[in-house]
């Protein structure tokens, strides 16, 4: 094949940078194509703050900022967006809380009053606090629902110890029970705060005109003091080997194995992308982890491997998933290790590399598609700090990888003698398979 | 209307001018051999949707047989005479693009996207497997383990779990009774003979519609598919037994009863085909229940009563009438039938015409950017014109709604809809007679558990 000859496609995004007086980063980018606009604006603000006792606090900030403001109930703030077909969503999740809202480029402008009546004015009434908690209670009851939500849920809170991100954003019962209005106030009064903003727009917008009115809007949002966050613990990669079984009367095993894994600022970023394509994350099944465990051997549906795509602020984790019928069970476990362990002693092929090299650079181009791609990616470059002509640079960073990089950081990143491994599903506390009464 | 001199395609006329974004700048053209083909020339984006549609999903299929449509999606990426196994991925991953395919009720469809300098591999490998698919056994066997790994997922699946048992139970005769994915106990029955018969009856020109969107020259694609796929014959006619339900007559209850630490229920009522004129004002129905945090099951239900932790009402549009359904998950400490009373209370409220017309504004505006939003993509916009040609081909549909031109006139029919016309849908098919209502609950009734101690 010749397709190394061929070009590589090279977005230029066409982006504008401002930092307004009180701290606030505005990200500005046009793209006229259809008549539509993602307004994604995002505090460095998430879980990773709140301590232990205070588990599902962010996450209640982040969800209650729509429940009301000093001028409007939830009701008004809905209606206003819903009625001109729009799509509003808030949050607060591990290191980041935010207002998301799409629109038709026309009414951007109410876009922008939304955004900024929440982030400035929310007055989070009592009685939408308690209904909140209330409701997210239940929805961790539902999570033992969702057998793979379950297994990931259980994989954190040992690979992660030590650290918040040991825990699942939305908390446990009983902290978010002891959860008050006052906790949530606080919280939002301390970390929300323009200094530590990021406003991203992309779609069919005017630079000069948005530009204009979010200096009037944000203009008045004044700095606080106190939104430094704490000391973030770290978690350390664990020495030996570990092992948990949880039962769940389901129809399938679901199988995570894996360890701590690395940041985004981690140089070895780039090598260990090319590794995770390699070894489990691409599409289709040219990756070996879907290749051998579903299309050669057909043990599962899902199969997969991955530790960039966790990488942030703080190390992600380095996963191995499998669901499969439990008479596989022992089958799937000795493939994932197996296939982990083979990477780490036998390393890649200079015909693999070259590869996931093509196929990392030629699908770069999908993730500027959408305007809500586009405005996720502006974020994403001002956290890292990875410029703005990140994209016309992609394809370096990805050639610039070699064998012997690959082969260094799977030996210094992955280390198959001590994993965790956790299984969800019709298994007994030493991982034997229980028939169902 | 040039390109006709260009290539062999027969032209089909526009007769109705393009009133979507959507649909601006879609050239129609049917080859010879009945493969029609939708081409969109988008500037802008330098990328290419190929999309190709089969009409035949687990609507065509018969019981004791299900789940062959979306087995035989399986195994269209186990090689063909001209690509060995893993090809079709390997060349996809080299040239950075990415390949997948679905199937549901009415249809079985197959994409890729690639940069617009590479994308002409997508055509070959679908003009090679539409016919020259190789159905090795052992191949077979194994992908036949991955289908029940897939229908596993929707067994654990709580939701999945509730919808399967109430289409089920509401098509007592149409092939809408079973999931796409099958039922487990045909899955293990099914031979590699069997799909390659299946394969056999539908794979040809005649049923399939490929879409392409994206930063092409139309002329020489054109030229390019009729090289590819002109040569390939129409194929038989590929009947289907023509199932009608009959008309329910009174309401039916099902539970599905396993271990859950939350309860769910879903009630489906029957409810028309896509472009059938009752179904617009049903749309709007669905909107003003449960689309965003001003809807009525939201506000009735999450902020009201807080009683669910969630409510959503969901209506698609398929080539037979098929289900309108409303859901809702409880929260501990309430019970199904004060919840399921209250869901009833709203829907009254829709047939006695308790709708605000700036609540049935909202629900236009929100149909309508919700294309917006949901189409910046050439894929997206491909998948949306491919459906359309697929499922809104029949004489039913007036002609100028038909296939992709459904798309043209879904925002002015969804906009003429008046309060009267929700009012009136409602009363027809949002009826006791005519609904099925499931719980989802780990509750075993009094009675048995009275009886479990006898015994």
């Amino acid at each position: 094949m010749q397709l190394s000859q061929k070009l590589v496609a090279r977005p230029k995004l066409d982006v504008e940078r401002v930092e307004l007086p009180n701290g606030l980063v505005l990200l500005l980018s046009e793209n006229h194509s259809i008549p539509s606009v993602s307004i994604n604006t995002i505090l460095r603000t998430g879980s990773r703050f709140e301590p232990d006792d205070k588990a599902g606090l962010a996450s209640l900030t982040g969800a209650l900022l729509d429940s009301g403001t000093t001028s409007k109930t939830s009701q008004q703030i809905a209606e206003t967006i819903e009625a001109a077909g729009g799509q509003l969503a808030t949050f607060g999740d591990y290191q980041s809380s935010g207002v998301v809202v799409r629109l038709l480029s026309k009414d951007t402008t109410l876009g922008l009053e939304v955004t900024a009546d929440l982030l400035m004015n929310a007055s989070f009434p009592d009685d939408k606090v308690h209904q909140d908690i209330d409701r997210r209670v239940a929805q961790i009851k539902a999570r033992l629902d969702i057998p793979r939500t379950q297994a990931s849920d259980a994989f954190n809170e040992i690979v992660f110890k030590g650290s918040p991100q040991h825990r699942p954003p939305i908390g446990y019962s009983e902290t978010l029970k002891a959860l008050t209005r006052d906790d949530v106030e606080a919280f939002y009064r301390r970390y929300y705060a323009p200094q530590v903003t990021m406003m991203a727009i992309a779609g069919d917008i005017d630079k000069k005109a948005i530009r204009a009115s979010i200096e009037k809007m944000f203009g008045k949002w004044e700095r606080t003091s106190k939104a430094e966050p704490p000391v973030i613990m770290r978690a350390t990669r664990q020495d030996h080997p570990i092992e948990s079984f949880v039962n769940a009367q389901k129809e399938q095993v679901n199988i995570i194995i894996g360890h701590l894994g690395i940041e985004r600022r981690n140089p070895d970023y780039y090598a260990l992308l090319v590794m995770d394509t390699i070894l489990g994350s691409s599409p289709g099944f040219t990756s070996r982890i879907p290749r051998i465990l579903r299309d050669e051997q057909g043990l599962a549906y899902t199969t997969f491997s991955n530790i960039t795509s966790s990488a942030g602020l703080d190390p992600g984790r380095f996963v191995a998933y499998i669901g499969t019928a439990p008479e596989n069970l022992d089958r799937a476990v000795s493939g994932l290790r197996g296939e982990i362990s083979r990477i780490v002693a036998e390393g890649i092929s200079a015909e693999e590399l070259e590869t996931a090299q093509l196929y990392l650079t030629g699908s770069f181009v999908f993730r500027f598609q959408k305007n809500s791609q586009i405005a996720e990616f502006l974020l994403e470059a001002e956290t890292y700090g990875l410029g703005f002509d990140y994209p016309e640079r992609y394809a370096d960073l990805i050639r610039g990888v070699t064998v012997d990089d690959v082969n260094r950081v799977t030996r210094n990143y992955i280390d198959p003698k001590n994993l965790t491994t956790v299984v969800v599903g019709p298994v007994d506390a030493q991982g034997k398979i229980v028939k169902e009464a | 209307m040039t390109i006709i001199n260009n290539t062999a395609a027969e032209e089909t006329q526009t007769e109705f001018p393009p009133k979507s974004f959507i649909t601006q700048n879609v050239h129609k053209s049917v080859l010879s051999n009945g493969l029609t083909i939708l081409t969109k020339e988008m500037t802008g984006t330098p990328v290419v949707a190929t999309i190709i549609w089969y009409r035949v999903g687990s609507r065509n299929e018969e019981l004791g047989q299900t789940g062959k449509s979306h087995f035989l999606e399986h195994m269209l990426f186990k090689g063909t005479n001209r690509y060995k196994k893993g090809e079709i991925d390997l060349i996809t991953h080299l040239n950075g693009g990415a390949n997948n395919a679905f199937t549901w009720l009415d249809f079985t469809a197959y994409y890729f996207t690639f940069a617009s300098d590479r994308w002409e591999a997508a055509l070959e490998i679908e003009a090679s497997r539409m016919r020259d698919t190789t159905f090795a056994e052992e191949e077979f066997a194994s992908e036949k383990q991955v289908v029940e790994e897939e229908l596993r997922i929707g067994l654990d699946g709580p939701w999945e779990a509730l919808e399967n048992e109430v289409w089920a139970t509401a098509f007592r005769q149409h092939p809408y009774h079973w999931p796409t994915v099958g039922w487990l106990e045909d899955l293990e029955a099914a031979s590699g003979a069997d799909m390659k018969a299946y394969y056999d009856k539908w794979y040809h020109p005649r049923h399939a519609t490929l879409v392409i969107v994206g930063d092409i020259k139309r002329q020489q694609v054109l030229q390019k598919v009729e090289n590819l796929f002109g040569s390939i014959p129409t194929g038989p006619a590929g009947s289907s037994l023509n199932i009608v339900e009959p008309r329910q007559r009174g309401e039916k209850r099902l539970v599905v009863r396993r271990q859950t630490p939350v309860e769910r229920l879903l009630i489906g009522y029957h409810a028309p085909e896509v472009g059938h004129p009752d179904s617009y004002p049903l749309k709007i129905a669905e909107a003003i229940l449960a689309t965003g945090k001003s809807s009525r099951l939201y506000q009735r239900l999450v902020e009201g009563d807080q009683s669910v932790t969630k409510a959503d009402a969901t209506y698609h549009d398929h080539i037979d009438p098929s289900l309108f359904y409303i859901q809702a998950e409880l929260k501990p400490g309430f019970a199904l039938a004060d919840v399921e009373a209250a869901m009833y209370e709203e829907v009254e409220r829709l047939k006695t015409g308790d709708i605000t017309q700036a609540e049935v504004d909202k629900a236009k505006r929100q149909i309508e950017s919700s294309l917006v939003l949901g189409s910046e993509e050439p894929l997206q916009q491909a998948i949306l014109l491919g459906q359309f040609e697929t499922i809104a081909s029949a004489e039913s549909v007036p002609p100028q709604s038909r296939g992709y031109q459904y798309l043209d006139t879904l925002q002015e029919m969804v906009d003429a809809v008046t309060i009267d016309q929700i009012a009136s849908a409602a009363r027809t098919y949002l009826i006791q007679d005519n609904r099925t209502v499931g719980y989802l609950t780990g509750e075993v009734e009094a009675g048995e558990q009275e009886r479990g101690r006898a015994a």
